[in-house]
């Protein structure tokens, strides 16, 4: 210790012990049995008690009476735990012998005392050990640490016996989670010192550990194999396991040359890793070729799968079984081998490799082989756990390999490649699972997923090569089988649950995206397979069609046709994932498989599988134009997956036909997309497409009509667009409906010849719709009917559509679009008026203006931003008159909350709009300046904000969108124009620093870097302006004495100040420093006197004359340290991040101290 | 509607149909709909099915637009509902009595006296507090199937 700190008597140290040792137990007493609660002692104050432990100074001495002496075990971990603490915070000034000592009081402590039965304890002290090795990590020289782990070694070896072996492992694994990066702990230091840390432990000591535990594992096998019962190695040979383990985890980067390209050696270049987001989901190891001794040569693998081979024996005997902990860490073992790959392996054409997973494989295959039996055993009553391993082998084995050597892995040892055996295993899966048939996730349930997965490692690259390169014929056999197994099982299950329906919507909901998923994986397992697959799906569809046609003939509403429906239901969600693919905001293309794998006569285009398959579903789908057929068997259900899979085709094999798909068309390979060719051409433009299309936008006018209130559902444009301007039919959708099909409609003007045509297009479209607002709006007696429900309920529609149209502009459309807008400038604001209090509606206004707004300015000539942005201050000016002072008085609670929810929308529309205008002033297509007409966006902004800000309350403030988006605009407004921040009056200029301090002290660190950054760009501004001899922020920087007399500090020195607090004594995210530093300098430049004084108070207030020195010291070198200037430059900012960060790290640490 | 209050009904804009009937599915949350004949504002809606291939069905949760007490529905989604009209105006609040009752300016220039105060304490020394200060306070009045409350309180005095 050092000297500062006198040696505590025993009594005192005594005497803390017993303090904390009943503030512990009081605090457990009180959690166990509250109805006892100690009453003279209070949870708080035990708390209290003791964190005071951790934050003291110097603890050291007292922390280890505890842990020697106590005999309460939670007293002995919250001792620990303050070591922890007050280390890691005065670790810049302990004496480097201090440091040596704790670390080694440590060790000693968790080997002295193995045996304790405590174990968290001993896993707290071992956590610290490892957490203060760490820390002091690259200052000790090699050889002390050396002599740490020696002490540790000496333990894993054995040499000190089973318990002390047992504290060595767990001490290896508290340093290993310590130094990696995912799991380490935060010690208020920079990425780059973990970073440090990890590559030097990566480096010098990973492979060691391994070694030693390895040795010391296989030493430990013999006697648990002899022994009949369970023996104490046994948990030591866990622990040993779990390690090793942990150390496979390991995120390897040592070789960054060798992993960056990610060579797999063994299947050379075949995957992409782009290819599949599923793969993540298996980890693969891949240590540097130096781990090759360790790993692959010494016979390691072999020990261990006999090792378990061994282990299976004795299952019978007592203390072990299938799940027991010895057991589980061997497989996981296994499993974790399985994925080993990259430069480990030699580039021998992966002959090691093979070796290697030969190797597993053959000891992998008892546990699913073969498959029946084994499911029917599992069925009995035996535990899964083996079998899930199994099954998380294959696909860990399937991520490493190509297909091809994936499938000839089996074939060196059993007649059927390892595909075919793959396909059977996951039937058997399957079969069981239909007949559980139960909601519950069983292990079928999840062999089946894990399987599906190991397809999806296969079977990826389908989609950008040949099925024939990548699978053997074998492989494609297995596939096809599998899945025409697969889409029985499903019709199967669909027929058997068609009359479950208990409530279970949540269930369904969260399921969907698991079932899109196992979809998408099925289409892979059918694609490998398209010439067969293709036309089974036809013969399946067609049967079920012909059925249904069938019964509904025999006698309406005698038979249920609900089996049928659900059959047809979950079919065409299966050939919809089969034939195209989603997209995802992509142009997606006709699936590879089906462009290369079917050999095609032009002529007969309608012979084409695909074609006919896509042809049946389209001619059952117009049976629901007919009003008859749609009663007797078009159920919302059944007609909502028609849609979707009509959606989901059509963007494939319908809307590809323009000139995107046509360029791709002419670059490929003529001979290869000769299919492609016939089917885009049988559907485009010139041949069935244009009837297609017109079939297609007839059954969407119909569901849109006949289904109303189904909210889960385009003759041709031109009877949809008449109708959606003129007729009433469709105000009965939803509003979210009425949005996008606004939306859509407008879009689809992009489609005319030219923009002439667009314009007039999207004139008759919405005239209408502006039309009816206009009269209504100047309808005399509009105050008196506007609150009638149905008026109501049609001002919505027709805004609603207007804000459809509003999104959805587009250049070409743009005039149409802003003078729709302007036509409305003045009801709106008549209309605001009308409805100030319906809420709903108001937001709807504001929403409308707020996507006009966006849509419009950049394109807005001098003349049409000075209407647009007069129409909208009007708009604010009338808004904030009606709000400022407004009080909701209503006896529910939830409709006051509605309120206050109604309010932060609006206010959060508000301030869309003005970032809207903001943006103006960056990006603008007018061919004029905007200042000729005198229009200063800066100023229109600010006088917005001034009417804005009154409403945003410190409350609102909560809502986390509307703080996000409030001080967004703030920090941007302050950065860009600071100019006019300064001509703010005095009352709106405090609101926002009153918000400004409010936003410094938010829990959100982006809230926080973006007031710093408002901060800085104020400070900065006033100080380039004042050295440029100008007023800069004038009046505002200056203190001022209210109206009570008390003195008001300046803004700048207000914000200094409350900054310094923040950064020395607050908590706060390590993020935001170099933004704080950012807009720390230029307050310091601005401030230099009350930047010394503040100094001096901090250096006056400490007590300790050595962190005295050491304060004054830091705060110099924070000042003037690292040739800091007093300009702002980067390259001084860059100067003054590192000072602030240097700063902080050695004074934090005293500073906090109680 | 109780007997007592029947006497007002006839003063609320005579002759206006109280409800209007709406399609379920197209009701929305922060709309009024009737529940057990009282007006209610949408706090919820969910929708939910009679078995797979069955039509869909609304559950409304409103909030009674007077009382603040909480009432459910179920509707099929293409059944028609009754919709309450919902109206406020504004008044400027002239003066308190002491039997309870307000006193509020009209557009035409005349006094409103027939409103009673909210019996809910919370609510009644918002409204007292404000006026007692001396603050020109404008009250809106929301009045819906025959019945009137104040619902809003908004000081319009200078700074």
């Amino acid at each position: 210790m050092e000297g500062s700190t006198p040696t505590k008597d025993l009594s005192e140290l005594q005497s803390t012990m017993r303090a904390i040792e009943y503030a512990c137990s009081s605090i457990q007493t009180s959690i166990v049995i509250p109805a006892m609660l100690v009453m003279h002692i209070n949870p708080g104050a035990s708390e209290a008690v003791i964190l005071s432990l951790g934050q003291s100074s110097q603890p050291y001495e007292t922390c280890e009476f505890i842990l020697e002496n106590s005999q309460v075990a939670t007293a002995r971990f919250q001792a620990a735990a303050a070591i922890r603490e007050a280390a890691i915070r005065e670790w810049a000034f302990l004496s480097a012998n201090a440091k040596r000592n704790l670390i080694s009081f440590c060790l000693i402590y968790i080997m002295k005392r193995a045996s304790s039965p405590d174990f968290y304890v001993q896993a707290k002290v071992s956590s610290v050990t490892a957490q203060l090795m760490k820390r002091g990590w690259l200052e000790f020289m090699a050889g002390e640490m050396v002599v740490f782990f020696n002490q540790v070694n000496q333990a894993v070896v054995g040499s000190h016996g089973i318990d002390m072996q047992f504290a060595g492992i767990k001490v290896l694994e508290s340093l290993v989670s310590e130094f990696s990066p995912s799991t380490s702990s935060a010690m208020g230091l920079p990425r780059e010192f973990h970073e440090q840390c990890r590559r030097s432990f990566e480096k010098d000591y990973l492979k060691e550990f391994y070694r030693l535990t390895q040795e010391a594992a296989s030493r430990l096998t013999k006697k648990i194999i002899e022994s009949d019962s369970v023996v104490p190695e046994a948990k030591v040979c866990t622990a040993a396991l779990d390690l090793m383990l942990q150390i496979l985890n390991w995120d390897f980067r040592s070789n960054t040359s060798d992993t960056k390209k990610n060579v797999n050696v063994f299947s050379a270049g075949v995957r992409q890793d782009g290819d599949s987001l599923k793969r993540s989901e298996c980890h693969l190891v891949q240590p540097g070729s130096d781990w090759r001794d360790v790993l692959i040569l010494s016979g390691h693998v072999g020990w261990l799968l006999s090792f378990y081979a061994a282990l299976r024996l004795k299952f019978s005997c007592e203390g072990y079984w299938l799940d027991c902990p010895i057991a589980v860490s061997a497989r996981k073992l296994v499993v974790q081998f399985c994925s080993l790959t990259g430069p480990v392996f030699l580039s021998d054409y992966g002959k090691i490799h093979e070796q290697h997973l030969l190797q597993l494989l053959s000891g992998i295959m008892g546990w699913v082989d073969p498959p029946d039996a084994v499911s029917k055993t599992i069925e009995n009553g035996k535990s899964d756990s083996e079998f899930l391993d199994g099954c998380r082998a294959l696909l860990a084995i399937a991520s490493v390999t190509t297909p091809h050597d994936f499938d000839s892995l089996l074939k060196s040892m059993r007649p059927i490649g390892t595909l075919t055996f793959l396909s059977m295993l996951m039937s058997e899966v399957i079969k069981v699972l239909m007949t559980s048939n139960t909601e519950e996730e069983t292990w079928s349930w999840e062999a089946r997923d894990v399987l599906l997965d190991t397809w999806t490692a296969i079977l990826t690259p389908i989609n950008t090569i040949n099925v024939n390169a990548l699978l053997p014929s074998e492989g494609i056999k297995a596939a096809a089988n599998l899945f025409s197994f697969i889409v029985e099982c499903e019709l199967r299950l669909a027929s058997a649950t068609a009359f479950n329906d208990e409530g279970d919507s949540d269930y369904l909901h969260a399921s969907v995206s698991a079932m899109d998923e196992r979809l998408s994986c099925y289409a892979l397992i059918a694609r490998a397979s398209i010439d067969v697959t293709i036309p089974l799906l036809t013969r399946v569809f067609s049967e079920r069609v012909a059925r249904l046609n069938q019964q509904s003939r025999k006698g309406r509403g005698i038979i249920d046709l609900t089996e049928t429906l659900e059959e047809l239901y979950s079919l065409l969600l299966i050939i919809g994932h089969v034939i195209a693919d989603e997209g995802e905001g992509e142009l997606p293309l006709v699936p590879n498989t089906i462009q290369t794998q079917f050999v095609v006569d032009v002529v007969e285009a309608d012979k084409h599988p695909v074609i006919l398959l896509s042809s049946s579903i389209i001619k059952f789908a117009e049976q629901c134009l007919s009003p008859e057929m749609r009663a007797s068997f078009f159920s919302p259900r059944l007609l909502e997956s028609i849609i979707w899979f009509l959606a989901r085709w059509s963007r494939t094999y319908l809307m590809s036909s323009d000139g995107i798909g046509e360029k791709i068309l002419d670059s490929g390979h003529h001979h290869e997309n000769s299919s492609k060719k016939t089917l885009l051409c049988f559907f485009g433009e010139h041949s069935q497409g244009k009837l297609v299309l017109d079939i297609i936008v007839r059954i969407a006018f119909i569901t849109l009509t006949s289904y109303p209130g189904e909210k889960d559902l385009q003759n041709s444009w031109h009877e949809l667009a008449t109708s959606f301007s003129t007729e009433k039919t469709l105000i009965l959708l939803d509003t979210a409906h009425q949005r996008s099909l606004a939306q859509t409609l407008v879009r689809s003007a992009s489609g005319m010849r030219n923009s002439d045509m667009s314009n007039q297009y999207v004139r008759n479209l919405m005239g209408p719709i502006a039309t009816y607002i206009v009269e209504i709006s100047s309808k005399s007696n509009v105050r008196s009917i506007a609150q009638q429900p149905d008026i109501l309920l049609t001002v919505s529609c027709m805004l609603e559509r207007l804000r459809g149209a509003a999104s959805a502009s587009e250049p070409r459309t743009q005039k149409a679009i802003y003078e729709l807008g302007f036509s409305v400038m003045n009801p709106i604001l008549v209309l605001l008026e009308v409805y100030k209090h319906e809420s709903a509606v108001v937001y709807l206004l504001l929403k409308f203006v707020v996507d006009w707004v966006d849509g419009q300015i950049t394109y807005l000539e001098a003349q049409e931003t000075a209407a647009v942005v007069d129409f909208c201050m009007r708009l604010l000016q009338l808004y904030s008159s009606h709000n400022i002072g407004k009080i909701s008085l209503s006896l529910s609670s939830s409709l006051l909350s509605e309120a206050k929810t109604d309010k932060y929308k609006d206010l959060r529309a508000l301030l869309q709009l003005l970032s809207n205008l903001c943006s103006k002033d960056m990006i603008d297509f007018s061919s004029d300046s905007i200042e000729a007409q005198g229009t200063n966006i800066s100023q229109v902004v600010y006088f917005g904000l001034h009417m804005v800000t009154p409403l945003i309350s410190m409350e609102l403030l909560k809502y986390p969108k509307l703080c996000h988006d409030y001080f967004s605009l703030l920090s941007h407004i302050l950065e860009v124009y600071p100019e006019t921040f300064a001509q703010l009056n005095s009352e709106a200029f405090s609101h926002i620093l009153g918000t400004l301090d409010f936003g410094l002290h938010h829990q959100d660190a982006d809230v926080v870097s973006k007031c710093l950054r408002a901060l800085q760009a104020l400070a900065s501004y006033h100080y380039k302006e004042t050295s440029n001899g100008n007023i800069g922020l004038g009046a505002h920087t200056l203190g001022l004495k209210d109206s009570t007399g008390n003195v008001q500090e300046g803004l700048l020195s207000r914000f200094l100040r409350s900054l310094l607090q923040l950064l020395l004594f607050e908590d706060y995210s390590l993020d935001i420093v170099s933004v704080a530093a950012d807009a720390l300098l230029p307050l310091i430049l601005c401030e230099q006197g009350l930047f010394q004084i503040l100094g001096n108070e901090l250096i006056e207030r400490q007590p300790n004359p050595t962190l005295k020195c050491r304060l004054a010291n830091a705060l110099h070198k924070l000042a003037s340290g690292n040739q800091l200037s007093s300009s702002l430059d980067r390259i001084n900012y860059q100067r003054f991040r590192k000072n602030l960060n240097s700063f902080l790290v050695e004074v934090r640490g005293f500073l906090r101290t109680m | 509607m109780s007997d007592e209050e029947h006497h007002f009904e006839s003063k609320a804009d005579a002759g206006a149909s109280k409800t209007f009937p709406q399609q379920a599915g197209t009701i929305r949350k922060n709309g009024y709909i009737v529940i057990k004949n009282r007006p209610c504002k949408v706090v919820e809606v969910s929708t939910s099915k009679t078995g797979k291939h069955g039509h869909a069905k609304c559950h409304f949760v409103g909030i009674d637009i007077f009382t603040g007490k909480k009432l459910e529905d179920i509707v099929p989604s293409s059944h028609n509902c009754d919709v309450p009209h919902v109206n406020r105006t504004d008044y400027q609040l002239i003066d308190i009595s002491e039997d309870g009752f307000v006193s509020l300016l009209t557009e035409t220039g005349g006094t409103k006296d027939d409103l009673r105060l909210p019996t809910d304490e919370n609510l009644l020394s918002q409204i007292k507090d404000g006026f007692a200060e001396g603050k020109d306070l404008v009250v809106s009045v929301m009045s819906s199937m025959g019945e009137e409350q104040i619902c809003a309180l908004k000081d319009i005095g200078p700074k």
